[in-house]
């Protein structure tokens, strides 16, 4: 099945892999039993239509379990809560390996996967939660963006700025889970993942338009919670207190 | 660098432009004569240089607290499941 481009091509692969290594995944030993040949399993020189299952398998392990506490950590995000976050995620694996012969090798594998889970997200789990349908959040924030604005204008300064470098993890994540949805998994999808506006655009399924506007509306209202959270904590503004 | 705010940045209208424009400047989405501009307005407006300063702190707040690290048996489970599939194209 393997061609003579086979050994190039994978090496043009090896040397764009992302760097990692906190992210590695274990290799359980059921995992080593089945495990083909090198050559079979060169990501790059896989023909997808004549691949064999045990080669697929053992590519998908090797590629994409790697992202599985990033995946689980945006799951948390969405859902909540670890039992739901853990069921979302490995659903998504399961959709994700069904349609791996879709999936066109050597482009963004991450975004694939993490368009999966917002697609499972939003088609089943929340369906199956029966959660009413959220209000329209691109009319609901404005007394919120005035608030936050207030908040930011004439609110933290360097000292203040400190102390909200030192709020427990807990309180930044109270305050991205109190943003809409749309807003929190843009802001999350840009600043902790890193991913561009195109990606984000491709993940969410929404133009690069709305991806802006949901990033700015976002973040603004984070800056805004955050002080709040700042300041519960202690970390009055002195002027306030006169 | 002056202690007042800047002409640019009077109105909250303005201010709000500004931090978009902080945003994108992050976010690396700008152009070379956008970001020569940030940055010099950066350097003359005490107000927006904070504003920066809170969004760095603010981003890496985010980052550094969205980090679970999934169960192991959730790894395991999901290498059971999937051994147990067999894709359309695969044989």
């Amino acid at each position: 099945m393997n061609g003579v481009g086979v050994v190039i091509l994978s090496m043009t692969v090896a040397a764009l892999a992302p760097a990692a290594p906190q992210q590695r995944v274990r290799v359980d030993s059921w995992a080593m039993s089945e495990r083909p040949t090198v050559s079979d399993a060169a990501p790059e020189a896989v023909d997808v239509a004549s691949e064999t299952e045990a080669a697929r398998r053992f590519r998908f392990e090797r590629e994409a379990l790697q992202y599985v506490d990033q995946l689980y950590s945006a799951a948390m995000r969405m859902t909540r809560n670890p039992q739901d976050a853990e069921d979302l995620v490995q659903e998504a694996y399961t959709k994700a390996y069904s349609a791996f012969h879709q999936y066109k090798p050597g482009t963004n594998l991450k975004a694939w996967l993490y368009r999966i889970l917002t697609n499972t997200y939003i088609n089943i789990y929340r369906k199956k939660q029966r959660q009413p349908k959220q209000t329209n959040t691109e009319q609901v924030e404005d007394w919120q963006m005035a608030q936050s604005a207030q908040h930011t204008s004439s609110g933290l300064r360097s000292a203040e700025t400190e102390a909200l470098d030192h709020l427990p993890d807990s309180d930044v994540k109270d305050a991205l889970q109190q943003i809409p949805e749309e807003f929190r998994l843009a802001v999350y999808f840009s600043d902790v993942e890193g991913f561009a506006y195109k990606e984000i655009a491709e993940i969410l399924n929404i133009p690069i338009g709305t991806v802006m506007s949901r990033l700015h509306r976002g973040r603004k209202l984070l800056r805004g919670l955050l002080a709040d959270y700042a300041r519960e904590r202690g970390f009055r503004r002195r002027e306030s207190t006169s | 660098m002056s202690t007042e705010n800047c002409k640019d940045c009077d109105t909250p209208a303005e201010s709000a432009q500004r931090l978009e424009r902080i945003y994108e400047y992050l976010d690396g989405v700008l152009s070379r004569g956008d970001i020569d501009d940030v940055q010099a307005h950066l350097n003359d407006c005490p107000e927006c240089a904070s504003d920066y300063d809170l969004e760095c702190v603010i981003r890496s707040a985010v980052r550094r607290s969205c980090t679970e690290q999934a169960p192991d048996t959730l790894k395991i489970t999901i290498m059971e499941q999937i051994s147990q599939i067999r894709t359309e194209a695969g044989h």
